[in-house]
C-alpha cells in the first residue's frame, strides 16, 4: 500500500501503541500535521503553548505510564525549544521520543529557514538519534527509537524527519523490532556477584538500601521491600526513588541528599554495606565523595555499566536489571534481624522531628511554611495523589513532607533541576493517568517560566491541582546567599503577577489564601473542585530547607539548623 | 598521573558517530592526540583509533560511555605496550641543492623510509613507525631545510587478543558476529 510518510509515521507510532502525543505545528512538520487530521480518532494530540511544554508534559506522561512519551516540534526554534526536556530526560532516564520537522534533504546545510542542526545539537544530550531523510526509513525508524527508548536504561531518542521524507510515497509494511544489534538492554545476570552480595549482606551489621529511580524503572518495588523485610535492612530513597516505598513502611528510613533525612545521610558514614539499587551517586546524594560512606563495601546494581563506579567504586558491581538481580539474590539472602542498627535510624528521626519536622509541618504562628501545605496535603490525599513538583525548596519540602502511599506517585526534575518543569509535567502526568489525583507543587519563580501551559491545561480541560507556593523570593537561591554569601541577595526578589487574575485569564478557577486559617479550606475547595485549579498560597518569605548538607560537605557533616 | 591510552572503537559506519564519540571526550575537556576511523573487513562497521592522555581512573569510564553509545559495537583501551602501532610520516624536505639529493636519500632509506616524490626543488619523504621514529628522521632531516611536515594518526592492533579490555563491560559486543570474531585466529 503506498501512503505518504507523514502518513506511515502515524501508522508507526499506532503500531507503538502511541495513544497520546504533545506537540506544537510549524513549517517543516506540516505534512505530518497534515496526515494527523485524519488520525485524530486514534491518536490524541495535544496542543501545547511552548515546545518545552511538549516535551515536559511527555516526560509526565513517560513516568506515569512507564512507556516512551512522545513530543512533536517542528524545526529549527520548534527543535531547540526541546533541547532542556530532552536533557532533562537524559539525565533523569525517561524514555522519550521526539520528532522533529526538518527542512527538505535538498536545502540541508544551506541554512535554509528554520534549519538547525538539531542532530548535532541533541547529540550529547540523547541515547540515540537519527535524521530521516527518506520516506522508506521512516517504518524501522520509528520502531528502532521506540526501542531504543524504552529498553535498558530509559532515555530520550531524536527523530529529525526531512520535509521530503514526510512528503514522499512509500509502500508501507508495520515494523516491529525484537532487538537491535550492537545493543543489549538486558546485561546477563553474572551469579558470582549474586553470591558475593547474598555474602555481603550476611556478614554485614549495618547495611542499608539506596533505592534509586531505576527500582521504580524495573518495577522491582516489592523485590525491594522483600530483601529489606527479610534481611533486616533499612531503605532509603534517592530524590527519584521516592514512592517506591510506602513512606509508612517499617523498613523505610528516609530520603537520601542534601535535603534528605537527616539519619540516612548521617548514617551513610557509619554503615558498612550499601546497597546501591539504580541509583547513580549523583553529587546531591554523596556530598563529598572521599568522605562519603568511608566504612562501607558497596554492592551497586545498575542496568547501565557506565554508572557502576562512575562516582563511587563498587566492591560487588552487579551490571543488570534490578528486578532480576533483586530476585536472584531473594533466592538466597538470610534472614537476619538488626534491631541496634534500626535503632539508631529511630533516634535520628526523632532528633530530626523534634528539631526540624515539628516546627515546620506544626507552626502556630507566622506566615504559612511550605512544609505545612505539604503536609496538609499528603493528610487531605491520604498519600494517593500523584505529586509533581517543580525545582527549589518548594520540591525539597515536597520530598520530604508527602507520604507517599502508592509507587510511582513522584515526578519531579532531579538530574537536571529544570524550573519549569512542573506545570507541563503535570499536565502529562493527568493525561497518563486520568484516573488519579495529581497535585502539583510550583514555586512563584518556576511557574512564571512556563505559565503559559495554563493554556493548554485550561483547553484540555486537565484537572490538576497547582499549588503556588509563593513567597516572592527564588527561595533556594536566596537560603544559599543567606547561608553561604553572607546575605548578599542578588536577585533573588520578585515582584509577581497577580497569578489568580492570571489563571482566570486563562479559564482556570484559582484563589489566593496567606493565613493558617483559610489553608485548609482553601486546601479542600482545590482538591474537591471538577477541573484544574490554581491555589496561590503565600507563604513565610524567609524559610530555609533543613536538614541540609552543605555542598561539598560530607554527608555526615549535615546540618540540622 | 596521565599516561597515553589508545582507545579502539568499532562502530556502525553512520554520520554522527564521530561527535557522539568525540562528546564523551570533551566534554571532560579531554584532548584528542590523535584520531583514525577507517572501514575495517566487516562491511559497514568501522574502526575509530583514538590516542588519549589522562588517567587510568577517567580512562575506563570513558571507555564504558563510548561502549554505552549505540551505534558502537564494542570498545576498549590499550597502553602502548599491549599494541602494534604506526603513524606515517610525510617529509617535504628542501632540495633546491642537487648536491644534496643523495645525502637525503641515503638517509631515508637508512632509517627505513622512501623517497616518493620528487620537484625541483624539494624531496617527500616517507616514513612508517611510531612516533618516536618519524620524529628522529624528522630532526635529522631538519638541516636540511623541512618545507612540510604532517604525520597521520595512529592505527593499531592489539599484539594479543588476550590484552586486558578496560571498560569493556560484559554482555555488550557479545553475540554481535563481526566484532568479536577475534582477529588472531582468523
Amino acid at each position: 500500500m503506498e501512503i505518504s510518510g507523514s502518513e506511515a509515521l502515524w501508522r508507526a507510532l499506532l503500531n507503538e501503541g502511541v495513544e497520546m502525543v504533545f506537540g506544537y505545528p510549524g513549517g517543516a512538520i506540516m505534512p505530518v500535521y497534515d496526515a494527523l487530521y485524519d488520525f485524530a480518532d486514534d491518536i490524541k494530540h495535544v496542543l501545547v503553548r511552548h515546545e518545552q511544554g511538549a516535551v515536559h508534559a511527555a516526560q509526565g506522561y513517560a513516568r506515569v505510564q512507564g512507556r516512551a512519551g512522545v513530543c512533536m516540534a517542528t524545526s529549527g526554534p520548534g527543535a531547540t525549544n526541546l533541547v532542556t526536556g530532552i536533557a532533562d530526560a537524559m539525565l533523569d532516564s525517561v524514555p522519550l521520543v521526539c520528532i522533529t520537522g526538518q527542512v527538505s534533504a535538498d536545502l540541508l546545510g544551506t541554512d535554509a529557514f528554520q534549519e538547525t542542526d538539531v542532530i548535532g545539537i541533541t547529540i550529547p544530550i540523547t541515547k540515540w538519534n537519527y535524521q530521516v531523510t527518506t520516506a522508506a526509513e521512516i517504518p524501522e525508524i520509528i520502531a528502532k527509537a521506540f526501542y531504543i527508548a524504552q529498553r535498558g536504561r530509559p532515555g530520550p531518542v531524536v527523530v529529525d524527519i526531512t520535509k521530503n521524507a514526510q512528503l514522499e510515497m512509500l509502500d508501507f509494511e508495520p515494523v516491529s523490532i525484537q532487538g537491535i544489534k550492537n545493543f543489549d538492554p538486558n546485561p546477563s545476570l553474572n551469579i558470582e556477584y549474586v553470591e558475593q552480595a547474598v555474602e555481603a549482606i550476611k556478614e554485614s551489621d549495618r547495611p542499608m538500601i539506596l533505592c534509586g529511580h531505576g527500582v521504580l524503572i524495573s518495577q522491582c518495588e516489592s523485590e525491594v521491600i522483600d530483601l529489606a523485610e527479610r534481611a533486616d535492612i533499612p531503605i532509603a530513597c534517592t530524590l527519584h526513588g521516592l514512592s517506591a516505598i510506602p513512606s509508612g513502611h517499617s523498613k523505610y528510613v528516609g530520603m537520601l541528599g542534601m535535603h534528605g533525612n537527616y539519619g540516612p545521610n548521617l548514617l551513610t558514614n557509619e554503615s558498612d554495606l550499601l546497597i546501591a539499587i539504580g541509583m547513580r551517586f549523583d553529587d546531591r546524594v554523596t556530598g563529598k565523595l572521599d568522605k562519603y560512606g568511608i566504612k562501607a563495601k558497596v554492592i551497586h546494581i545498575d542496568i547501565d555499566a557506565a554508572e557502576i563506579d562512575k562516582n563511587v567504586a563498587a566492591t560487588i558491581p552487579i551490571n543488570a536489571d534490578a528486578k532480576t538481580a533483586l530476585q536472584a539474590m531473594l533466592s538466597l539472602v538470610e534472614k537476619a534481624e538488626r534491631p541496634e542498627w534500626f535503632a539508631r535510624f529511630a533516634e535520628c528521626a526523632e532528633k530530626e522531628f523534634s528539631t526540624v519536622i515539628d516546627a515546620e509541618t506544626n507552626p502556630t504562628e507566622g506566615g504559612i511554611r511550605m512544609a505545612e501545605v505539604i503536609s496538609r496535603v499528603s493528610e487531605l490525599t491520604g498519600g494517593e495523589a500523584i505529586l509533581v513538583a517543580d525545582v527549589g525548596q518548594h520540591q525539597m519540602m515536597s520530598a520530604r513532607y508527602y507520604k507517599f502511599k502508592y509507587s510511582n506517585s513522584w515526578i519531579t526534575s532531579g538530574g537536571l533541576g529544570t524550573m519549569g518543569f512542573a506545570l507541563p509535567a503535570s499536565l502529562g502526568a493527568k493525561a497518563g493517568a486520568p484516573e488519579r489525583k495529581v497535585v502539583t507543587v510550583i514555586g512563584d519563580g518556576c511557574f512564571q517560566m512556563t505559565i503559559q501551559e495554563l493554556g493548554t491545561i485550561a483547553q484540555q480541560n486537565l484537572a490538576v491541582k497547582i499549588i503556588i507556593l509563593n513567597n516572592n523570593y527564588l527561595g533556594m537561591v536566596r537560603q544559599w546567599q543567606e547561608l553561604f554569601f553572607e546575605k548578599r541577595y542578588s536577585f533573588v526578589e520578585l515582584e509577581n503577577p497577580d497569578f489568580v487574575k492570571i489563571s482566570e485569564g486563562f479559564g482556570v478557577e484559582a484563589e489566593r489564601v496567606s493565613t493558617r486559617d483559610g489553608l485548609m479550606t482553601s486546601l479542600k475547595r482545590m482538591l474537591d473542585s471538577d477541573g484544574p485549579y490554581v491555589l496561590e498560597i503565600v507563604c513565610e518569605k524567609e524559610e530555609n530547607v533543613f536538614p541540609m548538607v552543605p555542598s561539598g560537605a560530607s554527608v555526615s557533616d549535615i546540618r540540622l539548623e | 598521573m596521565e599516561r597515553l591510552y589508545t582507545i579502539s572503537a568499532y562502530t556502525e559506519n553512520h554520520p554522527g558517530v564521530l561527535h557522539r564519540l568525540t562528546a564523551t571526550l570533551t566534554r571532560r575537556k579531554i584532548n584528542i592526540e590523535s584520531l583514525t576511523v577507517s572501514e575495517t573487513e566487516h562491511r559497514g562497521i568501522s574502526r575509530f583509533t583514538i590516542v588519549v592522555r589522562t588517567t587510568p581512573s577517567l580512562i575506563s569510564k570513558i571507555v564504558k560511555q563510548i561502549d554505552r553509545i549505540i551505534e558502537v559495537v564494542h570498545a576498549f583501551v590499550s597502553e602502548d605496550n599491549d599494541l602494534i602501532f604506526r603513524e606515517i610520516g610525510l617529509i617535504r624536505v628542501a632540495a633546491d641543492d642537487k648536491n644534496k639529493r643523495p645525502e637525503i636519500e641515503e638517509l631515508a632509506h637508512r632509517h627505513g623510509a622512501v623517497v616518493t616524490y620528487a620537484t625541483d626543488s624539494s624531496l617527500i619523504v616517507e616514513k612508517t613507525g611510531e612516533e618516536d621514529d618519524i620524529n628522529s628522521l624528522f630532526l635529522l632531516l631538519e638541516p636540511y631545510g623541512i618545507r612540510e611536515f604532517i604525520r597521520s594518526g595512529r592505527i593499531a592492533l592489539r599484539k594479543s587478543s588476550e590484552t586486558r579490555e578496560l571498560g569493556s563491560p560484559s554482555g555488550k559486543g557479545e553475540d554481535i558476529g563481526a566484532a568479536t570474531v577475534d582477529f588472531q585466529q582468523r
